[in-house]
């Protein structure tokens, strides 16, 4: 009986096996292993301000990643984020630059354009039913396509300072959008924590008819989490914008894909029901880390992806030792 | 007399901890029909699984002999070799080919290395119009409905010229139509000399087209006869006469205070387009009552539970009264709402949650119970959570331990803590002790007659015979559609439930 071996105190366990029950450990050794290469290659890579830069690029894929946890918690997946991020940029500038609207309503405009994705995305897969995985993919490139055919694929330039000065101002040295991924990140830990709506994100995850079964309203729970992950998005779409002060058609172009895979290597079961966004925190984390820190030991750009490729694997593999060593998968 | 084709000799066939089969003896003669009957769990499938090859020849003891020569098989293709061939209650199909390449598929007619395709639909065409099966060899399988599949099956076992063929209730997907033409196909096999082994619940059936008749019993042979020789009643008794052991403390709490009532309850068929698998029943259940529903496996019972509870809703007629009270209910938590729990019988797809914790999965059928409006209610849910876990005396090291770390009584157990929680005053169970080792199976009799004693009233659905027996208070049986029986304390025997069970259409 499993149940009969589990009985025996934590305490009996090694320390190696306790660490290695944490289920974040999947991103945080590779962070460290990257760490300490990179500290004997280019220990510029800890100036403050190249942490600072490390730190500033997590904040923007982590306001992305968060509300994406919450979706593929559910079990679900979608690619159609990368591509609504340029959208989100691209309608938000062009209410700032062509319709002369103020700063409010033309962010406003972007945040809408992602919900009204968000909205198509959830009467597709949840009243027709279609799967989540293809309809996604086919959004990707209708936005894509929508998005090139509108700006021609040419940047959208020329705007306010006041708007600009969101993704490139700070606050005591800190950049806005690091303050604002960190707040994100802690309210949706929290939602996932301790409300009601995250044991029901939870639950819809980890069974869904089981939860349907049990009076959950999982429609009502996964149109949430769609939802959210359009318009946070778009949100990131017209923060690229303010930051490089340019809205540009292919502005997170792919980056589901890292993402998603920041997401798991952060210890997101892929089969939904299990992960945290603390997890998802690190693996965003390292994602920019492997970023920047290949670029200081000078190796080409090209490697960045296989080596990113490789710690996913290895991630999943730590997972595998780690659920197997429990006592049982899924 | 005919010559023997088949005979199975002490077969013996042990599972860790049980025996599946003792010293089980078959005999078979050409050219005839077979029946082979008994309960539920009674072994049948076992030994069809001996006989057509599932089970390698390591796997059990006592021999088999076709024509006289023992053979042994180590898988499938071995027995067909041997000419037999298994036509099973699952539907396997290529549902993309046509009907045509699934009946051949295998030995499609070839010319020059490819497919003679003109041979193939003319080849199709001529067997369909033999038996009578009115389908296009051309039209794809995946747009037949499952008896049309279901015949498709069968004839693709006829279609590789079988010595022996073996069909485990062919008829249970089928329509009346299509069960003529199974019964005409069958008369014509005979006929051409093939023998047929028919394991079928179906009297009716059994008495109109088969030779000698077979019963099983708790996996041993306990009688074979002719048909004309042996009365409907002599082989219930067989099929069910057995000693039941006293593993149930039954107390009786039941009142006549009605608490549900279900009338005209129609469910479509899981399978069949068009056709319902219950049509128009209904059923009154009264306070601290056990209202067992029993039956054979596939009557609808699960359906019907499904169906009041709002899980199925699609195609589904109810009329539904709670304490008097007629109510709608469309989804689930419209039956939680009005104090309805319902325990599925697959614990593992409907019951519970493997990755999260007994604490999570008690909770999540009273979130609204445990939360404010936001924010969950964390120190009320660990008391009401605890309480469950000390009462039903779930064997686990901690309420954080995850669901599927559990062994099935206690999974179970946790199933049940999620409901009373909602302390509920009508439980649907379905199966209740499925898979379950026999000493949580008594502690969950016991945790059922508290529960009952406390006004609570249950209607569980049960396969078990004993178990149906001895802890209903009443019980229904339903089959082929519909309520066949409804017996009360003395008459609740297992030939009154066994006969009302396999009664056919009158």
């Amino acid at each position: 009986m499993k149940a009969q071996e589990a009985k025996s105190p934590l305490l009996a366990k090694s320390i190696v096996s306790r660490i290695f029950s944490i289920r974040e450990m999947g991103t945080i050794i590779p962070l460290i292993i990257l760490y300490i290469v990179i500290a004997f290659v280019n220990p510029n890579f800890f100036a403050p301000a190249n942490l600072i830069d490390v730190v500033r690029a997590t904040s923007y894929t982590f306001i992305l990643a968060a509300p994406l946890t919450c979706l593929m918690l559910t079990g679900n997946r979608d690619l159609s984020v990368g591509a609504t991020t340029a959208l989100g940029g691209v309608a938000c500038a062009w209410g700032l630059t062509s319709l002369h609207w103020g700063i409010i309503p033309s962010i406003l405009l972007g945040l809408f354009a992602g919900l009204v994705v968000g909205l198509i995305k959830c009467f597709i897969v949840l009243n027709l039913k279609l799967p989540p995985f293809i309809i996604t993919l086919g959004l990707q490139y209708i936005i894509n396509g929508f998005v090139l055919v509108t700006t021609l694929g040419n940047p959208i330039t020329g705007f306010p300072k006041a708007f600009t000065n969101l993704g490139q101002g700070r606050v005591f040295g800190v950049f806005y959008t690091i303050i604002f991924a960190l707040v994100l990140g802690i309210a949706i830990h929290l939602m996932l924590r301790y409300t009601r709506l995250g044991r029901e994100i939870y639950a819809t995850g980890g069974n869904k008819e089981t939860a349907r079964l049990a009076g959950i309203n999982t429609t009502k729970v996964l149109m949430i989490v769609h939802v959210a992950a359009s318009v946070f998005a778009a949100l990131v779409g017209i923060l690229y914008a303010s930051r490089f002060n340019a809205a540009q058609s292919n502005a997170g172009a792919g980056t589901e894909m890292t993402i998603m895979a920041a997401i798991i290597i952060g210890g997101t079961s892929f089969a939904g029901g299990s992960g945290t966004v603390i997890g998802s925190l690190f693996g965003c984390l390292l994602l920019a880390s492997i970023n920047n820190g290949l670029v200081l030991m000078h190796v080409s750009s090209y490697w960045q992806n296989l080596v990113f490729g490789a710690i996913l694997v290895i991630s999943l593999l730590l997972d595998k030792i780690r659920t197997d060593k429990s006592g049982g998968g899924l | 007399m005919k010559e023997n084709v088949l005979e199975m000799r002490n077969v013996t066939k042990r599972f860790p901890g049980v025996t599946a089969l003792k010293d089980v003896c078959i005999d078979l003669r050409k050219g005839e029909i077979l029946g082979i009957c008994g309960e539920n769990g009674a072994g049948k499938s076992t030994l069809m699984k001996v006989l057509s090859g599932s089970y390698t020849a390591k796997e059990y003891e006592g021999e088999i002999l076709i024509d006289d020569k023992p053979v042994s098989f180590t898988n499938v293709y071995d027995a067909q070799k041997c000419g037999i061939e298994m036509v099973y209650q699952e539907l396997n199909m290529v549902l993309d080919l046509s009907v045509a390449e699934n009946l051949f598929v295998g030995n499609l007619p070839l010319r020059n290395g490819v497919v003679n395709y003109k041979q193939l639909y003319s080849d199709a065409e001529k067997l369909l119009e033999r038996i009578g099966f009115d389908v296009n060899p051309r039209t794809i399988v995946r747009l037949l409905n499952s008896g049309q599949m279901q015949m498709l099956s069968i004839m693709r076992a006829c279609a590789k010229n079988p010595k022996i063929l073996i069909m485990d209730e062919p008829t249970s997907a089928l329509t009346d139509q299509e069960v003529e033409t199974l019964m005409k196909l069958l008369n014509e096999l005979r006929d051409s000399g093939v023998s047929v082994i028919y394991i079928s619940h179906k009297m009716q059936e059994i008495y109109r087209i088969c030779d000698r008749i077979t019963v099983i019993r708790d996996g041993q042979t306990i009688s074979t006869n002719d048909i004309d020789k042996v009365q409907e009643q002599t082989l219930i008794e067989e099929m069910v006469g057995r000693k039941v052991e006293n593993m149930y403390p039954k107390e009786n709490h039941a009142t006549k205070e009605e608490v549900l009532r279900v009338e005209h309850l129609s469910v479509p068929h899981p399978n069949i387009h068009g056709k319902y698998i219950v049509e128009d029943i209904g059923f009154t259940l009264h306070k601290g009552e056990i209202l067992g529903i029993g039956g054979l496996v596939g009557a609808g019972r699960s359906e019907s539970l499904a169906a009041i509870f709002g899980q199925y809703v699609k195609g589904v007629k109810k009329e539904v009264w709670v304490g008097g009270k007629k109510v709608k209910i469309t989804k689930p938590l419209d039956a939680i709402r009005h104090g309805i729990g319902f325990i599925t019988e697959e614990r593992k797809l409907t019951g519970y949650i493997g990755v999260l914790s007994i604490r999570e999965n008690m909770s999540i059928a009273s979130l609204k119970k445990l939360s404010g409006l936001i924010l969950m209610k964390r120190r009320k849910e660990r008391e009401e959570t605890d309480k469950q876990f000390r009462q039903l005396r779930v064997k686990a090291p901690s309420s954080e331990t995850k669901l599927f770390q559990l062994s099935g009584g206690n999974q179970q157990k946790v199933i049940l803590g999620k409901w009373l929680i909602n302390e509920p005053e009508i439980l649907f169970i379905d199966e209740p002790t499925k898979g379950i080792d026999v000493g949580t199976k008594a502690d969950f009799y016991q945790i059922m007659n508290e529960l009952t004693s406390r006004g609570v009233s249950i209607v569980m659905v049960s396969s078990d015979m004993p178990e149906l027996i001895a802890m209903s208070d009443r019980c229904i049986v339903i089959s082929e559609g519909r309520i066949t029986a409804e017996l009360e304390g003395e008459e609740i025997t297992e030939t009154n439930v066994m006969r009302a069970a396999i009664q056919g259409k009158k």
